[in-house]
């Protein structure tokens, strides 16, 4: 098997997947998963390593691609209406998980007598969304609406919550071993975030500019390519977030011309086999073998995540006088989790020897629960509140 | 395999799917004859000009001539990529440029034969036996990879009747292109004659054929330009200053055959002139052919594979430097462009 036999492979049992699959009204992204759980190592194995040490170029361009398209849903001429109802949504849906998944574990690690810092920092994690899972049901199924616009900007910005959150978490869980509360800390997540949007504001400005060489179409696709990569590496070298600087990007060159729709529009035309690829090999690289591991706190985790995420999102609503059905539905669209997640949690390994592998293993087998749920709750949620055409 | 590879052979891949979409029955039943004779002329003349030439020098310099006969036969292929990209660039059009898109993409079968039966005959010289087999291995070589890419082009057919949006267009080209290029890897056949074979199954069976073609148009700049920069990358620029007497001679001569191929040919087959004087300037262009079989005479020849390799890598890197200005240069004196 060599890697250009293992990728068409994937492209093609991805399309005859999702075709298959959609007889039972799954959506193409929990097909894709399938299919790369079936293709992955556990099963038949016909990924090469050469796929999965690549996967991480890849997984990095694609998660880049998503967030500077989620860029174009703030535009400031349309957004002043909605933007109150997006920040106490995406602020209050984030915190409530957090809280409630935190509380939870708290009192779980205190009946079991272990310390009580992993909760708070795996509350944190709890608090963020996966992107991707949650665009791509909204496009394969056309869904529009109310729903649909706040849940694309919800899903945008609560990483930068979920930033602020895991990094106090992390200090105070230092502060809890170490009796040190290092404020340096939560400067570095603020940082991470203020960064992010720096660079992304930077560079979508000057490529804005400079995109008045760009001719043809092909050079357009070819400069919008190259800017998403440059933007992810260079957030990637200093240590900022990839998605927050991404989505900035897209923000800034929605905003600075008319015509700047081109370069969103240029980036549909072409990201289906790369999504359908990402897909595929986040499900091969699911790990089955560690929902064994994930215990009562694991199930507290996705419980009180859930708990969380809806009712934090009605009563943002709430607050924010957003619509009813919006309110009643936004928090559980929000269920997916990935790649967020798992960077506190890699953080957490670090910051935290004794139980760091603990936290991670239950971030790790809660994701593996969401990327594989999430997206059928995301559609159910869509179509109870109308945003999804009876198509079906 | 690293992504570099990984990203020329699928561009390669592509590339050779495109260039089957240019031998439709149709656009053969006028085209035909004359293919044939141009694509068999140039790559005969190159070999046969190159390797006497190579003889000469290798006489004259007391070596034993064998080496230069595998080394002729590589100057028998031709490299698509340039070429294309240089008629896409100045939207080229007109009978020229059609011919020549069906010249490059099947010169390459016969460069498989006349480097096959430039080794049977080095055999010969040095065992004092002709190996039939190497000859018919190189037969089935070619004719395997044609089954392939009609296997694959078949199996499109029938999976096209189950695509509906675009994007799936895109999805299912891509994903039977890197199976096909994967595929001949696996089986030790030539990627650019399977994916050859694929484009021109897929042109003649499939109804809508041109949307998996134009599918493919919408994203492969970003892949070309990969490439060639990957290309550019891995030049070997330190090795052309070793490129001596013979590496020089190799450049002229090659050049010289191709031309004057393309001019009997297109006399014979009764093409035009057109065709006849501007056709050869598109087939300068030499890379991973010619280095195959460069690869194959170093593990024959242990003892001349390096001069047999420095040669080739060395003009490769010049004509892939000088082979798309003259192909311009062709397509431009032909009113193409």
């Amino acid at each position: 098997m060599n890697s250009l036999l293992s990728a068409g492979l994937i492209l093609l049992l991805g399309f005859v997947g999702a075709r298959l699959l959609k007889l039972i009204r799954l959506p193409n992204v929990t097909a894709f998963l399938l299919v790369g759980i079936l293709i992955g190592p556990h099963i038949l194995n016909l990924v090469t390593p050469d796929i999965f040490t690549a996967s991480e170029f890849f997984s990095n361009l694609v998660l880049g691609i998503i967030a500077f398209s989620l860029g174009e849903n703030f535009r400031l001429d349309k957004i002043r209406v909605g933007m109150k109802q997006v920040m106490w949504i995406s602020i209050v849906a984030a915190l409530g998980a957090w809280v409630l998944v935190s509380a939870a574990l708290i009192i779980y690690f205190v009946t079991i007598e272990i310390p009580i810092y992993p909760a708070i920092v795996l509350g944190a994690a709890a608090s963020a969304t996966a992107p991707a899972a949650t665009v791509l049901v909204i496009r394969e199924y056309r869904a529009s609406g109310m729903l649909t616009e706040l849940l694309l900007k919800v899903v945008a910005i609560d990483d930068a919550w979920c930033l602020i959150f895991a990094a106090m978490a992390i200090a105070a869980g230092n502060a809890m071993r170490a009796e040190v509360f290092q404020m340096s800390i939560v400067f570095a997540g603020l940082g991470e975030i203020f960064g992010a949007l720096l660079i992304g504001g930077i560079l979508g400005y000057i490529s804005s500019r400079l995109s008045k060489f760009v001719r043809t179409r092909e050079e357009l696709l070819i400069y919008t390519l190259g800017l998403v990569l440059f933007n992810v590496g260079l957030s990637i070298a200093l240590e900022v977030s990839v998605l927050l600087s991404s989505m900035m990007m897209g923000l800034v060159m929605v905003n600075m011309a008319r015509e700047n729709y081109k370069f969103f529009e240029v980036l549909r035309s072409v990201d289906t086999p790369l999504y359908l690829a990402f897909f595929i090999i986040s499900g091969a690289h699911l790990d089955f073998g560690i929902l064994y591991k994930m215990g009562i706190a694991g199930i507290l985790y996705v419980t009180f995540r859930t708990i969380g995420k809806v009712y934090g999102a009605k009563l943002g609503a709430r607050i924010s006088d957003a619509p009813e059905a919006a309110g009643r539905w936004l928090g559980l669209s929000l269920a997916p989790q990935a790649g967020v997640a798992l960077g506190i949690g890699l953080v957490a390994k670090t910051a935290f020897p004794e139980y760091g592998d603990y936290i991670f293993t239950i971030i790790a087998a809660t994701s593996v629960i969401f990327e594989l749920v999430g997206p059928l709750l995301t559609k159910y949620s869509l179509m109870r509140a109308g945003e999804i055409a009876s198509t079906e | 395999m690293d992504v570099s590879d990984f990203i020329s052979n699928f561009v390669l891949g592509m590339i050779a799917f495109a260039l089957g979409s240019n031998f439709t029955v149709k656009q053969l039943r006028s085209a035909g004859k004359p293919v044939l004779w141009i694509s068999i002329l140039e790559a005969g003349f190159a070999w046969i000009l190159v390797t006497l030439v190579m003889i000469l020098y290798f006489v004259i310099k007391h070596l034993p001539i064998h080496p230069a006969l595998v080394l002729g036969a590589a100057a028998a292929a031709t490299a698509p990529a340039a070429t294309v990209m240089v008629i896409r660039e100045y939207r080229a059009t007109g009978p020229v440029t059609e011919m020549l898109m069906r010249v490059v993409a099947i010169d390459d079968a016969w460069c498989l034969l006349f480097s096959a039966l430039a080794i049977a005959s080095a055999n010969a010289l040095t065992l004092g036996i002709f190996n039939t087999h190497v000859v018919m291995e190189a037969f089935f070589e070619i004719f395997a990879a044609l089954i392939l890419g009609g296997i694959l082009g078949a199996l499109l057919y029938f999976v096209s009747r189950f695509i509906v949006t675009r994007e799936e267009v895109l999805v299912a080209t891509v994903g039977f292109i890197l199976l096909a290029v994967g595929l001949s890897m696996r089986l030790r056949l030539s990627p650019l004659l399977t994916n050859i074979a694929f484009g021109i199954f897929v042109a003649n069976i499939a109804k809508n054929s041109e949307l998996f073609f134009a599918a493919l148009r919408e994203v492969d700049s970003v892949l070309f330009l990969a490439f060639f920069v990957l290309v550019g990358a891995n030049l070997e620029l330190d090795i052309v200053p070793r490129i001596g007497v013979m590496g020089l001679l190799y450049i002229i001569f090659r050049v010289v055959g191709k031309i004057l191929g393309v001019k009997l040919g297109a006399w014979i087959s009764g093409a035009g002139s057109n065709i006849g004087n501007y056709l050869g300037w598109g087939l300068v262009p030499q890379a991973g052919v010619a280095l195959g079989v460069a690869l194959s005479a170093k593990a024959l020849y242990p003892e001349y594979g390096d001069i047999i390799f420095t040669t080739i890598t060395a003009t490769t890197v010049i004509y892939e430097l000088v082979g798309p200005i003259f192909a311009k240069y062709g397509l431009q004196k032909a009113g193409e462009i």
